[in-house]
């Protein structure tokens, strides 16, 4: 493949070929005195989170997982080896895939030489285990291993939106959103390499929970009303429509909201994902999050003010009662919703835990059913009425 | 008003059978089974007699009800024999029994169960049973029929004979009833007479069930248990009916006498305690005939408030780890064994002693069923009802994970085992009279947890030794699959020469093997705890015994085929 110029998320000072190189070597070492090699990984876990308001996201403590090399390891370790190898060479090569493909990449390399059948992987969550543990160990972003997600989300609609992006061969492809209809562009997995620009003023860029709704909001022409970005968020929001919505916080500077149901599934980890990041990925949430994004709704007094439906949490449902537990510990060990800037949100999951209800974003269309609008009209209302959190 | 007709006990029985075992076609083969094969055993102990038991079960044709077979089932002992003029009494007279209410471990208690089966051979073909005798002194044996007058409740004798029987004494009793077979499961007749083999080490039994072949499984054992003298009551587990039935047993004698002759462990110490606790000196030496109902009453309330001495344990009998240990092997090839014979204990005041033995064999059962679970009460297999047993229950409050078997929540552990448990006691309370379930106290059942306990303590360290093995291996399996692998891809990265590669490979192979020695000294300490345990069950029961070796000679015969069979 032709050497070709490296789309960077982010100004990496590090070589990552050469400090993997580096790492295997001390580990050849090691073994060639009978010593025990260790890896050490930034520990990516809740209680190695910290979180500061005046940062805007979770970063990492100073704990590590040390994986020593011994009978109970070794599985681990040669997986690890296995699968850094396949990265270096994508990284050398200049060749990109997804966490499903180098999980059939890996099977592939297994399949053809026998000798390495032991290590084979029985799902991808296995493999995936491992490539987090190489991004954790290296201290690098999985983008930057040239390894992305399956499936990214985070469809765009503007009339005011140009993206400017860099191409690997040096050239530029100017996307003027504003000329693309009802077709949704599609951020690209270092959206961070984006320039972006407003074809005059945007008043605010509106991220949605659910693709289908935000969807509905652009077919009725909200984004011909008003100036604004919308976004699709399509659930959990994946590395790409993270790093998206942060380029368009820090290039853009407009006001972000976020609009998703009210549960706790939603405020813990779809919300907070996006605004803070999360624990799993404490060493890239610097460049993965949008600190600046609010809470629209739907709040607890959305659903008085506008007598929203709600549906009582199932106690017979043991999802929904987990989901209601896991509210209960996150406001005992998240440091994000234990910081006083951010007690309001840590009170919708007080109300949720409490009343024992959720509502769905969709709910709003029940206000006025004859309306097609009324979502629009709502979100608008909102946000001049600054109804957010 | 309609008229009031009173009823024998045979009319009783004859219209609740099921209450005694004969509830369905197939318990009702199991249960007449089982109430002679119980006499027959009980017989040959009074009479300090090494049992030899023949048993054939064949299927005739059809049965005069719907969906039965006319069964045929014969058992003959070498027991003691029965006189001509007891025939009748034994296997046509409900209640007449030499055991009833004796305090004895013997196995049956109060003379239904043989009448029933001769009831429901009446009832179901039209004829009693035909039984053949022969005591010491007969010198040629009686055989006729026996019928049930159920109307008078006594038994009938009919086609007297005597004939010329090769055998020096015995019995041999034949019924023929409606019925079905179940050879396999809880309720089988396979798993009857495993059970029965299992807590008779003495026992030499013989069975020919429909057309398999005839299955010889000898004793391991030459001594006939001695049965204990039997015991007296005690009043604790009395209710006030009972004691006022029991003191009418006992004529016109005085209070005192009766309390201290009819009841276990009751001494001068005892009366005065009472008398502090309420009882009027003055009415000890009254005659039982005088004291009013009401007077019966405070005497029985005081009683239950002093406390008493519990009753001695001496009436119980015991198979003992010994014969447990020989017996076990008579079930098939066994991995490894562990048996816990408790001393008797009180619980509930009654006397109660408890035996455990815990096998797992080569070719019975499965790793992800339940363990095969056999109960006894007084050396009968109870094999109905499991879900209420005392016994069931007790096995199921075992952590048996602890001891490295794998149990779901509350239920019995599964894998390859038998567990046998076997409570022996005078008074052992069942919760229905068919004897199929053990109505069990706290107490009874803290007392079977302690003895599985007991015996889950020495199976552990079997399956620890077995689980430091499986450890040792699969990290030895480990270090030889991942640790090339390893080396030869950071070889690859790092770009390293032949040399090194060969130095970091033998560098992993001195780490990991320290790790493989480390799990290797865990499995030699396993295993040396469990031999130090064999040696000592080795000395306990001999090597013979402990490895099973005396039992491939002896049970050479077994599932052979007999080319002349005779049947019993």
């Amino acid at each position: 493949m032709n050497k070709t110029r490296e789309i960077r998320v982010r100004e990496l000072k590090k070589d990552i070929p050469k400090i993997a190189k580096s790492m295997c070597d001390t580990m050849l070492v090691d073994l060639e005195k009978a010593r025990r090699p260790v890896l050490e990984a930034v520990k990516c876990s809740l209680d190695n989170s910290f979180y500061n308001a005046k940062v805007g996201y979770l970063t990492p403590g100073e704990k590590k997982v040390k994986t020593e090399l011994n009978v109970s390891s070794v599985q681990k370790m040669a997986r690890t080896i296995f699968v850094l190898e396949i990265l270096l060479n994508n990284l050398s090569a200049s060749v990109v895939n997804n966490k499903r493909e180098i999980y059939y990449i890996a099977k592939g390399l297994i399949r053809s030489s026998m000798h390495l059948k032991p290590l084979d992987f029985d799902d991808q969550n296995e493999s995936d285990s491992i490539i987090d543990f190489i991004c954790d160990m290296l201290e690098v972003y999985r983008e930057e291993m040239n390894c992305f997600a399956n499936d990214r989300g985070g469809q765009t609609y503007s009339k005011q939106l140009v993206v400017t992006e860099h191409l690997s061969d040096g050239t530029s492809a100017v996307v003027d959103l504003g000329q693309m209809g009802t077709t949704p562009f599609q951020p690209k997995n270092r959206p961070q390499s984006f320039k972006l620009k407003g074809k005059g003023k945007i008043e605010f860029c509106l991220v949605i929970e659910s693709e289908g709704t935000a969807n509905t909001l652009v077919a009725n022409g909200m984004h011909t009303r008003h100036p604004c970005i919308i976004i699709g968020a399509q659930g959990v929001p994946s590395n790409g429509v993270r790093g998206w919505c942060k380029s368009i916080q820090d290039q853009l500077k407009v006001p972000m909201y976020f609009y998703g149901d009210l549960d706790a599934y939603t405020l813990q980890n779809i919300f907070r994902t996006l605004k803070a990041g999360s624990a799993a990925s404490l060493i890239r949430n610097s460049d993965f999050s949008a600190p600046d994004v609010r809470f629209l709704g739907v709040l607890p007094e959305d659903v008085k003010q506008y007598d929203l439906h709600c549906y009582n949490v199932n106690e017979k449902d043991p999802v929904e009662m987990r989901s209601l537990k896991k509210a209960k510990d996150t406001l005992e060990n998240d440091p994000f919703f234990q910081d006083k800037k951010n007690k309001k949100l840590a009170d919708i999951l007080r109300w949720l835990i409490k009343e024992k209800k959720r509502c769905e974003q969709q709910a709003v269309f029940s206000v006025d059913p004859k309306d097609p609008l009324i979502l629009e009209k709502v979100i608008i209302e909102k946000i001049k009425k600054g109804i957010f959190i | 008003m309609s008229k009031i007709t009173s009823s024998s006990t045979a009319e009783y029985f004859a219209k609740n059978l099921q209450q005694v075992g004969f509830s369905s076609p197939t318990k009702a083969v199991l249960t007449t089974l089982k109430e002679a094969v119980d006499n027959a055993l009980d017989a040959c102990e009074e009479a300090n007699i090494l049992p030899e038991l023949t048993v054939s079960i064949q299927k005739l044709g059809n049965g005069s009800s719907r969906n039965t077979d006319l069964i045929e089932i014969i058992v003959e002992d070498n027991g003691p024999g029965i006189e001509l003029e007891d025939l009748p009494k034994v296997f046509g007279e409900y209640l007449a029994s030499s055991k009833f209410g004796r305090g004895r471990c013997s196995r049956g208690q109060q003379g239904i169960g043989i009448s029933a089966a001769t009831t429901w051979a009446q009832l179901t073909n039209a004829t009693g049973v035909k039984v053949i005798s022969k005591t010491k002194s007969m010198r040629k044996a009686v055989t006729a029929t026996v019928d049930v007058d159920i109307k008078g409740n006594r038994g009938l004798l009919k086609n007297k004979e005597t004939i010329e029987w090769d055998r020096p004494h015995g019995i041999r009793v034949d019924f023929r009833i409606d019925g079905r077979i179940q050879l396999n499961g809880d309720g089988g007749l396979l798993t009857y007479l495993e059970g029965t083999t299992l807590v008779n080490p003495h026992l030499t039994l013989h069975y020919k069930l429909l057309d398999e072949n005839m299955v010889h499984v000898e004793r391991v054992s030459d001594s006939v248990p001695e049965i204990p003298p039997s015991t007296l009551p005690h009043p604790h587990t009395m209710k006030l009916g009972e004691f006022m039935t029991h003191a009418a047993l006992f004529g016109k004698i005085t209070l005192e006498n009766f309390i201290k002759k009819g009841f276990s462990r009751v001494t001068d110490q005892t009366i005065k305690a009472m008398v502090a606790k309420g009882l009027p000196r003055n009415n000890l030496n009254r005659s039982l005939a005088q004291i009013s109902e009401e007077e019966f009453k405070k005497i029985f309330q005081v009683i239950q408030e002093t406390e008493l001495v519990n009753p001695s344990t001496k009436s119980v009998l015991t198979v003992g780890e010994e014969g447990l240990a020989k017996s076990i092997h008579r079930l098939g090839e066994v991995d490894f064994f562990s048996v816990v014979t408790r001393k008797p204990t009180i619980c509930d005041h009654k006397p109660v002693v408890v035996e455990a033995a815990i096998a797992r064999f080569l070719t019975r059962g499965d790793p992800d069923t339940p363990v095969q679970l056999l109960r006894f009460a007084n050396r009968v297999p109870l094999q109905f009802d499991k879900g209420a047993c005392a016994i069931t229950r007790a096995v199921e409050s075992v952590n048996w994970r602890a001891y490295g078997l794998m149990q779901p929540k509350d239920s019995l552990p599964q894998g390859p085992f038998v567990f046998a448990v076997s409570v022996t006691s005078p008074f052992i309370k069942f919760k229905n009279a068919s004897k199929e379930t053990i109505d069990g106290g706290e107490d009874l059942i803290e007392e079977i947890r302690r003895t599985l306990m007991q015996a889950g303590q020495k199976l552990s360290r079997h399956i620890r030794a077995e689980d430091k093995a499986a450890d040792l291996e699969r990290k030895l399996q480990h270090i030889e699959k991942f640790g090339p692998i390893l080396v030869e891809g950071l070889a690859r990265i790092v770009g390293a020469t032949k040399s090194r590669e060969e130095r970091a490979e033998e560098g992993l192979k001195k780490l990991l093997g320290r790790e493989a020695s480390d799990a290797e000294k865990a499995m030699s300490d396993a295993e040396v705890k469990l031999k130090s345990m064999q040696d000592k069950e080795k000395r306990k029961f001999g090597s013979e015994v402990f490895e099973g070796k005396i039992f491939e000679k002896k049970s050479e015969g077994i599932g052979d085929v007999e080319s002349n069979e005779n049947e019993a």
